[in-house]
């Protein structure tokens, strides 16, 4: 079976993968730190006092949660230019994935914080701080705590999310496989390094997970 | 220093406060107990205004809480709660936990604040403990940082709700000592616990709760010895026979 696996196509079509893997890396960074932006915003949002803000929140996550992805794009990449608004197909990838990872980190945030028990932050009122101050000293630190495992945990679906975008042409790393694909009719070659890439990525970022569960999480005080 | 007058609280249709008056004077340790569910706990969360009344009249240092616009914040900076469960910061060590309210509220600079916060663990026998973390920490040491996390403030009145309930027994003489200390040094004390030797020790009043109403209030030693009321002598006879 492996006489048949042409390693030399992979090495002759190495830049062109290590393209897709640059286009992969800055499109994923760039939509996770503008969902993290909207995601932040969004669960601010929600637990807002008031109504409007709140209502608008929900709709956004929920509507995101409960469409899938591919869907997202499709309507971004076909649909929009429809009502009126033209966009190149790297800035629609970024805005879907930034909506849709937006939705998610919302609702990680907003756990992180709903999980300060009730008497931190009666602690924190009966010592006089004011809410600002409770959030900044006592309920922020304490949440990011458990958010930031979840939230690296969401940064690698958002990765791997990015293959979507091969379905609206978008030169990332899975769209590199499908052009060898097509070009040679190698599949197996074209996406088993397209595969490895993804392996590699995962594992930078689930060893930052695992090292910042270690430092983040503090045990609760009693 | 602190006066109900006729105070009522619903929980929704439960009435756990039921025409409550009561007058706590400066220096005075008052000690209530009474069975659980009884009122005691949401008796003192009102004089800081944790939990909300809806009928009658309170007076907390002079200041009216059944009046609108009362600053809450400044008020609680001058009243400090102890909690059963402690509710130390785990994100802060010892000393961060107690001078985070002086810098915050009372907007004192942060080494000044350190010193005091060093000087009030050391009153709390937790000199050796500064740089330690709550999870670190035994629930009594815990008990005693929240302590001086509370004596930091320089209070006017301390609130302890059960701040031994929660412990081993032999980790609650140590934050009885703490207590006992405050008490002798004329700190104005209100405890909800059903620890009698500290109570007989250090309490000017004992006052029994049972749903919702003050039924007695007396003299430590006639109190537990002597009981005027039948809810009162069953109460007694309930946690001596254990």
């Amino acid at each position: 079976m492996l006489e048949n696996f042409n390693f030399r196509i992979i090495w002759e079509y190495m830049p062109f993968f290590l393209e897709g893997l640059r286009n992969t890396f800055l499109i994923s960074i760039v939509s996770l730190v503008l969902a993290l932006l909207v995601g932040i915003s969004a669960c601010a949002c929600r637990l807002s006092q008031w109504r409007l803000l709140r209502g608008a929140a929900t709709i956004y996550i929920e509507s995101i949660r409960s469409t899938p992805l591919l869907v997202q794009i499709y309507f971004f990449y076909f649909g929009l230019p429809t009502l009126g608004l033209r966009i190149p197909e790297i800035q629609t990838g970024i805005l879907a994935l930034m909506l849709n990872s937006g939705a998610y980190i919302a609702e990680i945030v907003r756990a992180g914080i709903v999980s300060v028990s009730a008497g931190q932050i009666e602690a924190g009122i009966a010592s006089g701080l004011n809410y600002f101050q409770r959030m900044r000293f006592i309920i922020l630190p304490q949440a990011l705590g458990v958010t930031v495992p979840p939230l690296l945990g969401q940064a690698i679906v958002l990765f791997k999310d990015s293959a979507l975008l091969s379905m609206i042409a978008v030169a990332e790393l899975t769209r590199s496989g499908q052009v060898l694909s097509s070009e040679r009719f190698m599949p197996s070659e074209a996406f088993l390094t397209v595969a490895f890439f993804y392996l590699c990525i995962y594992f930078f970022l689930k060893s930052l997970a695992d090292w910042s569960q270690k430092k983040l999480i503090f045990r609760e005080a009693y | 220093m602190i006066k109900f007058e006729g105070v009522h609280k619903w929980f929704g249709k439960l009435h756990v406060l039921n025409d409550i008056n009561l007058h706590v004077t400066s220096g005075e340790v008052v000690v209530i107990c009474g069975p659980s569910g009884s009122g005691k706990s949401t008796l003192i969360r009102c004089v800081n205004r944790l939990e909300k009344f809806q009928k009658g009249k309170l007076w907390v240092d002079d200041v009216p809480l059944h009046d609108h616009g009362v600053n809450l914040t400044q008020l609680r900076a001058e009243i400090s709660f102890v909690f059963q469960q402690f509710h130390l910061y785990p994100h802060m060590t010892a000393l961060q936990n107690v001078i985070l309210a002086p810098v915050n509220v009372r907007k004192m600079n942060k080494a000044e604040a350190a010193d005091l916060g060093r000087e009030t663990l050391t009153r709390v026998d937790m000199a050796d403990k500064f740089d330690s973390y709550p999870a670190q920490l035994s629930g009594g040491q815990q008990q005693r940082v929240a302590i001086a996390r509370g004596l930091a403030m320089s209070p006017k009145i301390m609130l302890f709700d059960e701040p031994t309930s929660a412990l081993d027994p032999e980790m609650i003489g140590e934050v009885l000592d703490v207590m006992v200390q405050l008490a002798d040094e004329g700190m104005t004390m209100c405890v909800v616990t059903h620890e009698m030797g500290f109570a007989r020790q250090v309490a000017h009043r004992v006052i029994f709760m049972d749903e919702g109403e003050l039924v007695e209030t007396g003299q430590p030693d006639s109190f537990f010895d002597n009981p005027q009321t039948e809810r009162a002598a069953q109460f007694i006879s309930k946690i001596l026979t254990h």
